[in-house]
């Protein structure tokens, strides 16, 4: 019981401290946003229009008043569920933008995630299974070396591929000509749409699993309770999935937990490149537009994100794995 | 970072399609019978769209298009700085303090309801009520004084101000005017998300998917007889190499924004069908901190206007579309009508000559030290940083040539890239000793080159204003404060003059190349496009002023 307090009172400690974090953070940046966004409206070789940045500050209302009392200000709303309106989907309101996008990337970054846990862990298994062999080379090695490349740059070649040279994909955005709804027309639409970031994504995250599924597996199946399941004359697939697999599962869990916690914030690289209207290239623009309001929620979505995956899984963990519980931390 | 890289796998892409000859697709004449054109694609006003967040609403940030449904009361032609009458037949000054407006009869909503000078007088009274929307600072100190009532009778509308406000013309004309029926329940207009507009404009809204903009024209507009354009889609927003890809293959009609080296990109796909024009918006200038030594030195400053090769920035930075720009601030020959008469023989884009610039430096006091590096005259070492903004391509070519040229008359100068806000941020604060920056060509010199140049325009720590180098001088600020009150073309041709004469005489800011503003277009199905020959409409004007133009292309 006092494992599970000690953890829930850590969850909230690193709230406060990522909340305060989040608030200062952006300020800290150099910029104004009522200026930023008139800039943007006039296009650089512009003089910025007074008349017109003050109307914009009037607008947007911010920033104003000395940092205390916006901090106060800001934990307040908070509490009250109250994330303001977006600067740059003015007047909308935080909430409802993020309601646009986070669905795209729900399905993007969530299913693949899925997906390449799935595919990585089983890969990884059987090449700690088969260790040595030829699989389990091609394998460590293939991942070893996508794992060395960044995704956006796979995303590039993706793009310039795939996108570009043969025309197979459309190279941006999430769907073109359909009606979003529930439609069969929109959805194949949009799962043309994704295939490629979708791809690209698999590739670089399943890398990870792989590896880190390989390496524990190995060390697991030099223990000695391997040993004795040989010997006690279990079928190999039994000793491979039930007795080695399941233990050196155990370290993937609590990565997968932050994995699925990090989704919120959605790929930014990947998603800005193929401009998929998800959380990532949302991301990118509250930062080029100042957009606090938008840019804090964001970044409050994916902390809170984390901090519950990790929670969950430390009680997962608990349960899963007696051992935690009793080792004083 | 990821965004660049993009752009250039795209203009691999490009060229890689290109040695298979399918990067320029040929488009099949798309004029109908019917002397309309079919269909016209321009790039999304706004680049940042989750899809499904609609607001038409003109007076919020980010409109989905702030051009085709809500319509200002006159539009003004950037360069000859002609007025077109719109929403408004004419207008006059009653001094410099009340300005009247005969509003044009006949013109409709599109709900079909009539259009008023109340809604005229509506829209700018809102203003007053809602700061939040006042972007031509009618009604606050911005370039004069702040009005004081706005009243309609009849046709008329007359604007009264408490001082002088013959500055504010050229953005309160600018206005989208707000349908009185639908606005006044909505209370503030700022946050009123505009989902069914109700405009006067050309065109409505058809359709919209979250990507794709489809409006169609309004039979019953105005000047419908004017307008040929049977749909109109916005769609997409591009990078330059993706704007040239569909440019190309006829997926865009036209694109305002930056492409480099149009002619090599874009016109010589199809030299017949694609063209650009690109005309001066104002000129783009090095801007020394005047507060600092050695540039609060006239010597210095007239000294290295020489030493800067102009054709060669012209050359490297615009690919030699924008031409070397004249020490006066004018956009010549475009405003020559206001050079004073002393200058108009005169050759006022600075030439080359590094010998001169060399000889005046040592006139002055800078003089070469034995590792052939200029000192300060007491000796101290000259240093000289440029500050320029990170990814602004042609000022970091500009800005490369200019560090070249100096360095070569013994100035020792180094280029320090920040991010633009960094930039900014020096210009608020006065921290920094050179930097590029832009003097507007507009139309009203006392906005434009004279807001460059006046005292009270000097950035503060909140805001960047446009006097960034800092020029301090009673006598301009004097010249400046006439220019602003008068309306009367020989006084504001004197005054202008006098302000030509402090640029080029005491060298307040470098002039380097005319900066653009850009329209590239394909002329396969609409023609009668602003052009060099023909420019009616500056690229960075009013579209209206375009698509009022637009004729069906003749058949092949």
């Amino acid at each position: 019981m006092k494992y599970f307090l000690r953890r829930i009172a850590f969850f909230l400690a690193t709230l406060w401290a990522a909340v305060t974090l989040n608030f200062i953070i952006p300020r800290l940046e150099p910029g104004d946003p009522a200026e930023v966004m008139v800039r943007k409206l006039s296009g650089k070789d512009a003089q910025l229009d007074p008349a017109a940045v003050k109307a914009m500050r009037a607008m947007l209302g911010a920033p104003d008043g000395n940092l205390l009392r916006q901090y106060v200000r800001y934990l307040d709303a908070l509490a009250h569920g109250d994330f303001g309106l977006s600067y740059t989907y003015y007047p909308y309101g935080v909430t409802e933008v993020i309601g646009h996008a986070l669905p795209w990337t729900l399905a993007l970054v969530g299913t693949t995630q899925v997906l390449s846990f799935i595919i990585g862990i089983t890969l990884g298994a059987f090449a700690a299974w088969r260790r040595n062999s030829r699989f389990d080379s091609v394998v460590t090695l293939g991942s070893t070396f996508l794992g060395a490349l960044p995704a956006f740059w796979i995303a590039l070649l993706l793009l310039f591929a795939f996108g570009y040279t043969l025309g197979w994909f459309p190279t941006s955005g999430g769907y073109e000509d359909s009606i979003p709804g529930w439609n069969g027309a929109f959805i194949g639409d949009a799962v043309i749409h994704s295939i490629l970031p979708a791809v690209a994504l698999l590739v670089t995250t399943s890398v990870a699993w792989v590896l880190g599924m390989r390496n524990t597996m190995v060390l697991n199946l030099g223990a000695d309770y391997i040993r004795l399941a040989k010997a006690k004359g279990l079928a190999d697939r039994d000793v491979a999935l039930r007795y080695a697999a399941r233990n050196a599962l155990l370290p993937s869990v609590t990565g997968f937990a932050i994995a699925l916690g990090g989704l919120l914030g959605g790929s930014v690289l990947v998603e800005s490149i193929f401009d998929y209207p998800g959380m990532g290239r949302l991301m990118a623009e509250a930062i080029g537009n100042k957009d606090y309001p938008l840019l804090q929620t964001l970044l409050l979505f994916i902390v809170v994100g984390v901090l519950l995956a990790n929670l969950i899984a430390d009680m997962l963990y608990g349960v899963l794995d007696p051992r935690v519980r009793r080792t004083p931390a | 970072m990821h965004k660049r890289t993009r752009a250039m796998v795209a203009g691999a892409a490009c060229a890689l399609l290109l040695g298979v000859a399918a990067c320029s697709s040929s488009m099949s004449g798309q004029s109908s019978s019917d002397g309309m054109i079919a269909q016209l694609t321009f790039p999304a006003e706004v680049s940042d769209t989750v899809g499904g967040l609609v607001n038409y609403n003109p007076y919020s940030p980010n409109p989905l298009t702030s051009t085709w449904l809500y319509e200002p009361v006159m539009v003004r032609n950037g360069l000859s700085c002609t007025i077109t009458p719109w929403l408004a037949t004419g207008y006059s000054w009653q001094g410099t303090n009340q300005l009247t407006f005969t509003m044009r009869d006949g013109v409709e909503w599109s709900d079909g309801k009539p259009f008023t000078a109340e809604d005229v007088a509506f829209t700018y009274n809102l203003m007053h009520k809602y700061p939040a929307i006042d972007k031509a600072g009618i009604w606050n100190d911005t370039f004069g004084a702040p009005a004081t009532s706005v009243t309609a009778s009849g046709d008329s509308v007359v604007l009264t101000f408490s001082g002088n406000a013959a500055s504010k013309f050229d953005d309160i004309i600018k206005q989208p005017i707000l349908p009185e029926h639908v606005y006044q329940s909505v209370g503030d207009p700022s946050k009123y998300i505009d989902k069914s507009p109700v405009g006067t404009g050309p065109f409505k809204v058809d359709s919209y998917n979250g990507r794709r903009l489809v409006l169609a024209r309004r039979p019953d507009y105005w000047q419908a007889d004017k307008i040929k354009v049977k749909k109109l889609v916005l769609e997409g927003s591009y990078e330059a190499s993706e704007a040239a890809l569909k440019l190309k293959s006829g997926g865009l009609d036209a694109y305002w924004g930056e492409i480099p080296n149009p002619q090599k990109a874009f016109v010589a796909a199809d030299p017949a069908h694609n063209h650009f024009y690109y005309a001066p918006a104002g000129t783009t200038v090095l801007d020394f901190n005047l507060t600092k030594a050695p540039f609060n030195d006239v010597r210095f400053r007239e000294a290295v206007s020489y030493a800067i090769n102009r054709p060669e920035i012209s050359a490297k930075a615009t690919y030699g579309i924008m031409k070397p720009a004249s020490q006066t601030g004018l956009k010549l020959p475009f405003t020559d009508a206001y050079l004073p008469s002393e200058y108009t023989d005169a050759q006022t884009v600075l030439p080359y000559d590094a010998a001169k610039a060399s000889q005046l430096l040592d006139a002055a006091g800078y003089r070469k030290g034995p590792d052939r590096k200029r000192t300060l005259p007491d000796g101290s070492p000259l240093n000289l940083t440029f500050s320029v903004q990170a990814g602004f391509i042609d000022y970091d070519a500009m800005a490369d040539v200019i560090t070249r040229d100096f360095n070569d008359v013994g100035v020792t100068t180094k280029i320090e890239t920040n991010a633009p806000d960094s930039v900014d941020a020096q210009k608020k604060s006065g921290d920094f000793q050179a930097l590029l920056e832009y003097v507007d060509g507009g139309c009203q010199f006392a906005t434009g080159l004279g807001a460059r140049l006046a005292s009270n325009q000097i950035p503060t720590k909140t805001d960047v204003l446009p006097n960034v180098e800092r020029w301090r001088d009673a006598a301009t600020d004097q010249e400046i404060a006439q220019l602003s009150a008068t309306v009367d073309k020989s006084a504001q041709k004197q005054l202008v003059g006098k302000l030509v004469d402090t640029m080029m005489t005491q060298f307040p800011v470098t002039a380097l190349v005319y900066a653009p503003t850009r329209i590239i277009y394909r002329t396969d199905k609409a023609v009668g496009w602003p052009t060099e020959q023909d420019p009616y409409a500056h690229p960075a004007d009013n579209r209206l002023l375009i698509m009022t133009h637009l004729k069906p292309a003749p058949a092949a």
